[in-house]
């Protein structure tokens, strides 16, 4: 087992060094103006040239990337242009607050989505079943911003229960958890469901019934520990998906967290900060899909076995 | 089936409508400025001066990115600096006038010499005394390339020198009249030398006269500022706190301002400006802006070298529509190149109205046939440079030249720009009094930022001659000549100056707001009922 892990946290390097590769070529190619965002409008050319100089922009794409290479193995990733912050260090300050956004958003999201799930694919082809697909429908179509802004008017503005806005305390993260919260529940409403359909038609399920064990001990403990392995599946990807892609939630709700700091980073051509940030992005979601995959092991100990003959 | 259907649908478009719906009684019984729940901005305690509230929070749209006067010139942060720091001369909002500020008064005891006299009373937040030394420090810093980002600002100034410990000596290249408009700007705040000196002091630069001091700059969050209660005036601040919160979603913040979390909203987007003033708790604010939008000419390149050509595209423009169309009415046209209520600003001349009739015309002498143009036109992908660009798109089809529209990030457009490589490009100049900034900066033979690539020497020659010019009456004229000129000479199509709109918590006074947003919110606080 533990050599299946040093395993995937040795895969993560041409991962690293592939997604590094892309998203500096990409930001190469969107091209922008970085001497020019960092200087005042009046500079003259004289000063862009020094600037541009200076940050080692007139060099060809493969030496600056060389380059950022030679210092992000040494563990430097370099510093905001916008701001002159070392970039791990200001990614490490915003990722608790996404970590934080994230956890709790999943956490509503299973708190709803298993239970509603199980409670559809136990009713199938009812209006039980319909209107809880329709809620899962809902969540899927809605747009994260339009969601937020909805619960904002709602709860800040007309009933004036929560705060709209930062980040100043546990209540300020309730409007924020439930929009990402409610998109993650529709999906994992239907994994479940559809999961849980699958399980409930098997013969040790019948078995168990013809036992006599009861209801609820056929559902939760033969029915959804079988069912567990897809529905772990869709929250691990949900997860990574939320810690790295909710900067529209993180913008609507002033969230300080990375996707926000990601959104403003490509808007002022931050090279060093937009790149540095979605390696270690990368880097996250590894983390998280490895963990995934070991929640597998102790879900199912036939995975276990494998990961065991593996190692 | 089909009534649960409908029934959920009705749900979703309740939940929305509900959502979305105007102010209604809710918020207005909610809102009577006493209880916890007022909209408005009114829930906050009440602070240390009796019946005003502790803190006064500004919803920006950006968030700060330096806390160095020096090593910045950005709207926001400047907005900061006017808390914490002061300059020699303020600049007042009103008649765009230099008042005694750090300086009492000041003189030009000879073409090349401004002498100041300096306020004896004054200190820093620290309770260190304010002096000479101080002054002295501050410029010489400003002035060296090394350790200043403004450097280019002071060009004009040789030297800086105390003559006794309340007197100081601005030695100049030559006479300005508008050097005393230059030392009003934040970034060239007064900062303590005595901060400076101490080595164990990080941020030096933290540390000015103003009314408020620096607390704390939670990245992406906030920035906080405390009254200074060593302030060296007689009208200290009111608020015990205030607060910047950038808010980049405009809708958020106007959200925010309706439930009370931020008392002021800077820059709410207009098509919620209804909203805003149906809500009885909110005051909608407007006032002529300083900053215009032009469409510009690429001057020294094909097919824009062509003078007529330009007047053409000058005519076939309709201002009015555009104002209607991208700011809802919020705005004012004019011809000259001047910006609306800068000094000396002149508009009767005749200059190049929408009329299409004429636009063919003069396309026809400009030597190009209708539908033989096809034009570059450049623009920065933000507001309201995207919804400006389709109508002139619009409005040059209808004369027969096709456009076609490039977008690219502000700062890569600058750049473009700069090099030249645009024929067409929309662009917009805040100026709040000085004329350099406009004769020199737009217009001036190989400046950084003439983006038209215009260069004559005639204009040369004038925005000197503005410049250095004493008699106020010459001045006056020679300034409304080099408009008339500048008008039909057409390197730019000035478009519109945008009004100053800005909403806030109806309790908020003591504001001191600039049309074009460099506002100085020292004596602002939220008044409790």
């Amino acid at each position: 087992m533990i050599r299946y892990v040093l395993k995937r946290l040795l895969f993560m390097i041409p991962t690293i060094l592939l997604t590094s590769l892309i998203i500096y070529w990409a930001m190469d190619l969107a091209g922008g103006d970085v001497v020019g965002n960092m200087l005042p409008e009046n500079a003259t050319q004289e000063q862009r040239d020094a600037l541009t100089e200076e940050l080692g922009l007139n060099d060809p794409f493969v030496v600056r990337y060389a380059r950022y290479m030679a210092g992000l193995v040494t563990g430097d990733m370099g510093v905001s242009y916008k701001t002159g912050k070392d970039v791990f260090k200001t990614f490490m300050e915003r990722l608790p607050m996404t970590l934080a956004l994230g956890g709790t958003a999943l956490i509503v999201a299973c708190i709803i989505s298993i239970p509603l799930g199980i409670y559809t694919a136990l009713n199938q082809n009812t209006w039980k079943d319909t209107t809880g697909m329709v809620f899962a429908l809902f969540g899927v179509s809605m747009p994260n911003f339009w969601l937020g802004l909805m619960l904002m008017l709602i709860f800040a503005v007309k009933l004036n229960w929560l705060p709209s806005q930062g980040a100043d305390g546990p209540k300020y993260l309730v409007l924020p958890a439930l929009t990402v919260g409610l998109g993650l529940a529709a999906l994992i409403t239907r994994t479940t469901r559809s999961a849980m359909l699958d399980v409930i038609r098997q013969d040790y399920m019948t078995t168990a019934k013809a036992k006599g064990a009861s209801h609820r001990r056929v559902i939760y403990y033969h029915g959804l520990k079988n069912a567990m392995i897809p529905i772990v599946t869709a929250i691990g990807m949900q997860f990574s998906l939320v810690m790295t892609g909710s900067a529209l939630a993180e913008v609507v709700f002033s969230w300080p967290g990375i996707g926000r700091l990601v959104f403003e980073s490509i808007d002022s051509r931050d090279i060093p900060m937009v790149t540095g940030s979605i390696i270690l992005c990368c880097v996250l979601m590894s983390i998280i899909n490895l963990i995934v995959d070991l929640i597998y092991a102790f879900l199912d100990p036939r995975i276990k076995a494998q990961y065991s003959n593996k190692g | 089936m089909k009534r649960i259907l409908a029934m959920l649908l009705a749900l979703v478009m309740v939940f929305a409508l509900v959502a979305c719906g105007g102010n209604n009684s809710t918020t207005n019984n909610g809102g009577s400025t006493s209880g916890g729940s007022t909209s408005g901005g009114s829930k906050g305690e009440e602070g240390s001066i009796p019946g005003v509230q502790k803190t006064l929070t500004i919803g920006i749209a950006s968030d700060i990115n330096e806390l160095d006067p020096q090593q910045q010139n950005d709207q926001i942060n400047n907005n900061c600096f006017a808390l914490t720091h002061q300059t020699l001369v303020f600049l007042t909002n009103d008649t765009n006038e230099q008042v005694p500020c750090l300086a009492e008064s000041w003189e030009w005891t000879d073409d090349t010499h401004l002498v100041f006299k300096l306020v004896q009373n004054a200190c820093f937040s620290d309770g260190t005394p304010f002096n000479a030394d101080d002054v002295v420090f501050t410029y010489q810093k400003a002035m060296d390339p090394e350790r200043s980002a403004v450097a280019a600002t002071l060009s004009l100034v040789e030297s800086v020198n105390k003559i006794d410990d309340y007197t100081v000596e601005f030695v100049t290249k030559s006479y300005s009249n508008e050097l005393l408009s230059v030392l009003a700007g934040y970034p060239l705040s007064i900062l303590s030398k005595e901060a400076y000196d101490d080595t164990s002091n990080e941020q030096p630069y933290l540390i000015g006269t103003g009314r408020y001091v620096f607390k704390e700059w939670k990245e992406g969050q906030s920035v906080t500022f405390v009254r200074n209660e060593n302030f060296w005036g007689d009208d200290p601040g009111q608020a015990d706190e205030i607060i910047f919160k950038p808010i980049l979603e405009s809708a958020s913040r106007v959200a925010a301002l309706q439930s009370g979390d931020i008392d002021v909203c800077i820059d709410p987007p207009i098509n919620e400006l209804s909203i805003l003033q149906e809500d009885a708790n909110v005051t909608v604010h407007n006032q002529a802006g300083t900053r215009l939008f032009y469409l510009g000419f690429n001057c020294a390149k094909e097919p824009f070298d062509n003078q007529t050509l330009r007047q053409a595209i000058a005519c076939a423009i309709n201002r009015e529509e555009i104002i209607n169309g991208v700011l809802d009415g919020y705005g004012q046209p004019q011809t000259t190149v001047v910006n609306r209520g800068v000094w000396s600003f002149y508009d009767d001349m005749e200059g190049f109205d929408y009329d299409v009739d004429r636009a063919k015309q003069l396309l026809s002498e400009a030597g190009y046939s209708e539908g033989e143009l096809t034009v570059d036109l450049y623009i920065s992908n933000g507001s309201p440079y995207t919804s400006i660009a389709p109508m002139i798109q619009e409005y040059l089809r209808v004369i027969g030249v096709t456009v076609n529209i490039q977008q690219f990030d502000e700062a890569t457009l600058k750049s473009e720009c700069q090099s030249g490589n645009q024929q067409m490009f929309l662009w917009r100049w805040n100026v709040i009094d000085r004329l350099d900034e406009i004769y020199t900066e737009l217009f001036s033979t190989d400046y950084p930022t003439n983006y038209h690539h215009y260069s004559d020497s005639y204009v040369d020659e004038m925005a000197v001659k503005v410049l250095t010019e004493k008699d106020k009456d010459t001045r006056l004229q020679l300034s409304q000549d080099l408009q008339t000129y500048l008008v039909e000479a057409c390197p730019q199509v000035p478009l519109y100056v945008a009004d100053l709109v800005i909403a806030y918590n109806k309790n908020l006074q003591g504001t001191y707001l600039f049309g074009g947003g460099n506002h100085n919110w020292s004596w602002a606080y939220v008044a409790l009922d």
